[in-house]
Parts: structure tokens; C-alpha cells; sequence
């Protein structure tokens, strides 16, 4: 009925594994975090279970993960959502930071959460199939197999980390309510008219660091909480760091007056998430940077790194094979964590769909 | 898609019309005052690079008290003793108070031409935090500017456009009439739309749309491949005839359930295949992790 002890399964090549240490009681358990069967780091889920597959299991706290965005920003933006979104429902802490819509209104575009059993959603999707027997689907001989996906495109654990959200409906007021967030919008943070001194890092990106920095010793999560309150994950959602509106001009450029701002800030915030109990996403416009060196400094500083391509942006007609889905995804960078080899999914040609209920990143099949 | 974006009357939108040597968008951007206009909007213009008279030039009579044009024309740089608008003024502070004066209801449209004149005097990074500041500001209901798109920097054109809702690039077609107009229109919710087409404007600022260039919108016929039928040309019979299957519907096969045990085992329980284990007396059911006094 139980789990017997702390077995070791031997390693497979892909995640398919419902497997979970049994975790002795002096490891800390946060609700929303699991350790990893990889590595045993504590991981949390982005919010969107086909990226946590392909990124090998989610997010391990005190890491960074950097989103290319596409063209438009719009998946890029509703991967955002979706990270925030999990920290809602796992009753984590949020910091978000934008320069260009005021946290306030990210927080209300974000999508309702599915509570229902997993288990359930498929159930209703087998009733409707069963209603015509007679119909082409049912098969006469194997129908047992008949709810059964034909082929196993979709990447997922079997284990059930991480929620699904319905991007239709945006969340109700009261669940947002129940977590505390703090915000940093950077028109309100800092005066637009202000004269830019020469600096190491730009004057938003210092008070955003300031900020952060603030945040995490204030709310202790770095460890200098008294005992008797319980720890929690900070999860922070930075959106389009390098564009113009942060006052950065990477992107502007071929020779910004400081290239180097955008990797300071990263490597301060990389730093303050080593020592803390938090977990950061940032997305960055990397088809607008001219530079393409800033570009691998900006890969090389954060930990896990993937980039969209969306069908939308790009010109002329698209590869036939492409039509069922929206977009690209590239894993560009998967940390090694306290271990010499990294879980990287078998294949290289992910493609990704935004449906309702699901953010479904598949391998595109070659016919 | 063009003329959707002329007739848009929600707010909170950031229009650039791009253009290049080759082909001049300013008419393109008089058609969309004039637009305005009859709708019974008040455009306030930041003009730079021509003068009143000439842009006044072919709006409709009737409502061309609507439109102010504030002069950044005659002394941009602020040279003579009292400038009407220099460049430098460019700040949402002083937009809204020059626009603050009219005191009119929430119906401004604000025109910029050209907004590469202020790219030159100004740092993009500037510009676009401006920008930004003036749409979320609640004085305008719109922003609408013209920019010229060779005289600048890629990556400048890109971080402005990045901003805006609709931007549309003009380029020569090819007849002398008509003009391309392609179209990259992003909704709130972040739908993306792209519409390639060809326009002319008429002396009376109206824009028709003469064709629409065909764009990877359309489905591409996929060739029908010819299957050979494999059961043909066979010295045995494979094929049935209406007797023998109507007698191979009929049977049973094995393993074929009524519809309600059918239904019963394909129903998903949640759980199902638990494992039921009960520890004999033999077994050494031991809570405890044996890896435990290990001193690693």
C-alpha cells in the first residue's frame, strides 16, 4: 500500500519515472517543492509541466532561468504567467518587475488554475468517445486501448508536480490575495527625467537589485528568520530586462555606451539567489539585442536557458510541418548542479502549442 | 486590415506608420487624421518636418478646427528668442500641458511627424520610456507617428516598433499607383495578426484597398498522391463481397464485453492500479532508511 524504503531505481533515459525519495525529516519541505531524482536539489515547477520535463524536472531553487522571447512577447510573456501563476497556488512569495505594464496588471491576467484531479480531465475527454460505439474511433478488438493517446508526443513526468491552468480565465481575486507580492515598476521606482551617470550597471537595474536585495532580508529568506515562522520560496518574475524601457540600449546599439550593465545585474541577482531560498525567471528580448556577444554572456551567466521562436514573426511561408503548433522552443543551457551530467531531453526539435488548457511542448515529427 | 486600424476606436493605442525614401507615408498618415477627424477627434500634431499649411492641406473643412498643430517647424532647435516647440520639449509633462490646454474630453489623438526627428536629438532609450509614459498617462487615446525607417539604426526601429500596437511599413508596389502596405497588428491579449496589401490614396485622403497579395495565409494545395491499390491484381480473392461481411459483423469474437462492463473498465478511476500489499510475518518491514547510518 505504502512505498517500500528509499529504493534506487536504475537511471533511464527519460523522465518517466513516478518515483519520489522518501525525504527523511531533517530536509526542509516547503509546499510546492520536491527534491529532484536527478540530483537531489530542491526543485520547483514553472508552471507548465512539459517545460519542467524538458528542462529535467524544474526549476531547483537558487537558480536562475532565462526565457529568449519571441518575437511579439506573447508566449514569452504567457510562460511568465504561468511561473507566477504555480507560486500562487503554492502559496509562494512573488516579486515581480517590469518596466512596461505595472505588476498590478500582470497579476490580474494571470490564468485560473485547474483543481480538479488530473485524473478526472482525461476522464471526461474518454466519455465523449464512448458515447458513439458505433463511431470511427472505437475499435471493435483493442478497446481497451481505445482513451489511449496514438502517439506519446507529449513530454511529462508521471508524477504529479505541477498544476494545469486555463489560460481562458484569469484567476480569481481572492486566491491572488492570499499571496504576498511585492512589486518594482520602474517609471514609480526611479524618475524618467533623471541624468544617467556613468556607472558600472544602469540606474534601473541598480534599484532593481536594491529592491530584490531589500525583499529578500526583510522577508528573511536567506535565512535570517526567527524560528518560529516557516520558510517559503520567492519566486521572481523579471519581464523584458535589456529593453529600451529599462533605459538599457542593447538593444538599440551596436555599441551600447555600457554593454556590460545587463550581465552586472545578473550576476548580483544570480549571487543573491545562491543565498537565498528563491527561485528567478527573467525574459529578455534577444532579437532585438544588435550584439550578438552580449547575448552568450547574458546565456552563459544564467543557469537554464531556453529561447521561443514564434511562427508568427517570422517572414514568408512556413515549413508544412509546422502548422499544428505556434512556435519553436531551443534549450539553450541546462545547469549541472552538484553533479557532472545534466538530464537533457533526447531531441532537439521541440515545438510548442499554447491550447487552452495545457502549454504542450511536443517533438515535432519528422514524416 | 488597414482600414480596421484607421476605424479603431478603443483606446490606448500606439500606431507607427513606417517609411522610406522610396515611398512616403505621409499621405497614409493624413487619411488617418482625416479619419479621425470625422470621427469628431481632436488631434493634437507635434510637426517637424513640414510646415502647417502643407499638412493642414487636403483634411476635411469641416472639421479641421479639431485639429492644433503645435509648430516644431519653424525653429526646432530653440536658435530665435521664443520657439513654439523645440524638440527638447518632448517630455509628457509638457505634452500633456500643451494638450492639457484645450480642455477638451478624453478623445486625443496625438500625431507625431516625424518621430525620427526626435530620434535625433534624443536617445532611443529616452524616446521610448517617453513614449511609454505618455501612453499610460490617460491624457491621449492614441498615439500616431510617422517614422522613417532608413535613417536610423536596426535595432532602433525594432525597440521602437516593439512598443507599439499596429505598425505598418510602406514600400512601392509595383505599379505607380498602388503602394504595399504590410501590417503587424498585436491585440492586448497577444494575438498576432500580419496583412500584406496594396492602397492608394485619392486626393480626398481616402484610402482604397485595391488587391490582397496573396500571403502564407493561403493553404498550399498539397499534391493528392495517387494510391495504387494494394488488394488488385492478385490471384487470390481479398476483398468481400456484401453476404460475407455482413456474416463477419455477426460474429462473436472473444473477450467482447456488454457495453456496461466495457464502460466500466475504461472508466479512469483515479488510483487505479494500486497496489494492495498486506507484510506477511516473514517479512522485514522496516520503516527505517538503511542508508541512514551511513556517516557520509
Amino acid at each position: 500500500m505504502s512505498k517500500v524504503g528509499a529504493e534506487h531505481k536504475p537511471r533511464l533515459g527519460c523522465n518517466t519515472t513516478s518515483f519520489q525519495k522518501k525525504s527523511r525529516s531533517k530536509l526542509v519541505s516547503i509546499p510546492g517543492t520536491r527534491p529532484s531524482v536527478q540530483n537531489g536539489q530542491l526543485i520547483v515547477s514553472t508552471g507548465v509541466t512539459s517545460l519542467d520535463y524538458v528542462i529535467g524536472g524544474g526549476l531547483a531553487v537558487g537558480t536562475l532561468l532565462l526565457i529568449e522571447e519571441d518575437k511579439y512577447d506573447s508566449y514569452s510573456r504567457m510562460l511568465l504567467k504561468y511561473f507566477l501563476a504555480e507560486g500562487v497556488v503554492c502559496g509562494h512569495n512573488l516579486f515581480i518587475a517590469s518596466a512596461r505594464d505595472h505588476p498590478e496588471d500582470i497579476l490580474q491576467e494571470l490564468p485560473a488554475p485547474i483543481l480538479d484531479d488530473i485524473a478526472s480531465t482525461r476522464v471526461e475527454e474518454g466519455q465523449t468517445k464512448l458515447g458513439d460505439p458505433e463511431g470511427q474511433d472505437s475499435m471493435k478488438i483493442a478497446w481497451r486501448y481505445q482513451n489511449l493517446p496514438k502517439v506519446q508526443t507529449a513530454l511529462a513526468s508521471s508524477s504529479r508536480f505541477g498544476h494545469y491552468y486555463d489560460v481562458s480565465k484569469t484567476m480569481d481575486a481572492e486566491m491572488r490575495q492570499t499571496t504576498k507580492c511585492n512589486s518594482f515598476f520602474l517609471p514609480d521606482e526611479l524618475p524618467i527625467n533623471s541624468a544617467t551617470e556613468p556607472s558600472q550597471m544602469n540606474e534601473g537595474y541598480m534599484a532593481l537589485l536594491r529592491s530584490i536585495q531589500g525583499v529578500i532580508r526583510r522577508e528573511g529568506f536567506d535565512g535570517a528568520t526567527p524560528q518560529n515562522k516557516s520558510r517559503n520560496i520567492l519566486r521572481i518574475g523579471l519581464h523584458s530586462l535589456g529593453s529600451a524601457l529599462w533605459g538599457d540600449d542593447i538593444c538599440c546599439k551596436e555599441n551600447p555606451s555600457n554593454a556590460s550593465s545587463l550581465t552586472t545585474f545578473l550576476y548580483g541577482l544570480r549571487a543573491l539567489l545562491r543565498s537565498s531560498l528563491s527561485v528567478g525567471v527573467v525574459t529578455v528580448p534577444s532579437h532585438l539585442i544588435q550584439n550578438r556577444a552580449i547575448m552568450g554572456r547574458v546565456t552563459k551567466l544564467c543557469d537554464t536557458a531556453i529561447a521561443l521562436e514564434s511562427f508568427k514573426g517570422l517572414e514568408g511561408e512556413t515549413n508544412p510541418l509546422y502548422k499544428d503548433y505556434h512556435g519553436l522552443l531551443h534549450v539553450k543551457q541546462i545547469p549541472h548542479l552538484n553533479c557532472l551530467v545534466c538530464e537533457v531531453p533526447d531531441t532537439k526539435d521541440l515545438a510548442f502549442k499554447l491550447k487552452r488548457k495545457q502549454f504542450t511542448i511536443e517533438t515535432c515529427q519528422t514524416q | 486590415m488597414l482600414l480596421d486600424i484607421m476605424q479603431v476606436t478603443e483606446g490606448g493605442g500606439f500606431v507607427i506608420i513606417q517609411d522610406s525614401v522610396d515611398c512616403c507615408g505621409r499621405q497614409l498618415l493624413k487619411s488617418f487624421m482625416n479619419a479621425a477627424l470625422k470621427r469628431e477627434e481632436i488631434i493634437h500634431v507635434l510637426g517637424f518636418e513640414v510646415c502647417e499649411d502643407e499638412l493642414r492641406a487636403g483634411l476635411d473643412s469641416r472639421c479641421i478646427q479639431r485639429l492644433y498643430f503645435h509648430d516644431g517647424f519653424t525653429d526646432p532647435l530653440g536658435w530665435t528668442e521664443c520657439p513654439a516647440l523645440t524638440v527638447h520639449q518632448f517630455t509628457p509633462q509638457q505634452i500633456s500641458a500643451r494638450i492639457g490646454h484645450s480642455e477638451q474630453p478624453k478623445s486625443v489623438m496625438l500625431v507625431i511627424d516625424s518621430l525620427s526627428w526626435v530620434l535625433r536629438h534624443h536617445p532611443a532609450t529616452v524616446v521610448c520610456q517617453r513614449l511609454q509614459e505618455l501612453r499610460r498617462g490617460g491624457a491621449l487615446k492614441s498615439i500616431l507617428a510617422l517614422l522613417h525607417s532608413d535613417m536610423h539604426q536596426q535595432g532602433i526601429v525594432g525597440s521602437v516598433c516593439h512598443l507599439a500596437t499596429a505598425v505598418i511599413s510602406v514600400s512601392p508596389g509595383t505599379s505607380v499607383k498602388h503602394a504595399v502596405a504590410k501590417t503587424t497588428r498585436r491585440t492586448k491579449s497577444g494575438r498576432v495578426t500580419r496583412e500584406e496589401e496594396y492602397f492608394t490614396v485619392s486626393e480626398d485622403l481616402t484610402v482604397t484597398i485595391e488587391a490582397q497579395s496573396m500571403h502564407s495565409g493561403k493553404a498550399q494545395a498539397e499534391p493528392e498522391e495517387f494510391e495504387a491499390d494494394p488488394a488488385a491484381n492478385l490471384t487470390f480473392n481479398l476483398r468481400l463481397s456484401e453476404v460475407e461481411r455482413e456474416a463477419k459483423e455477426k460474429l462473436s469474437l472473444p473477450f467482447v464485453f456488454s457495453q456496461e462492463k466495457k464502460s466500466a473498465l475504461l472508466h479512469h478511476r483515479p488510483g487505479a492500479g494500486r497496489i494492495l500489499y498486506e507484510p506477511d510475518a516473514n517479512d522485514d518491514f522496516d520503516q527505517e532508511d538503511p542508508d541512514d547510518d551511513l556517516n557520509v
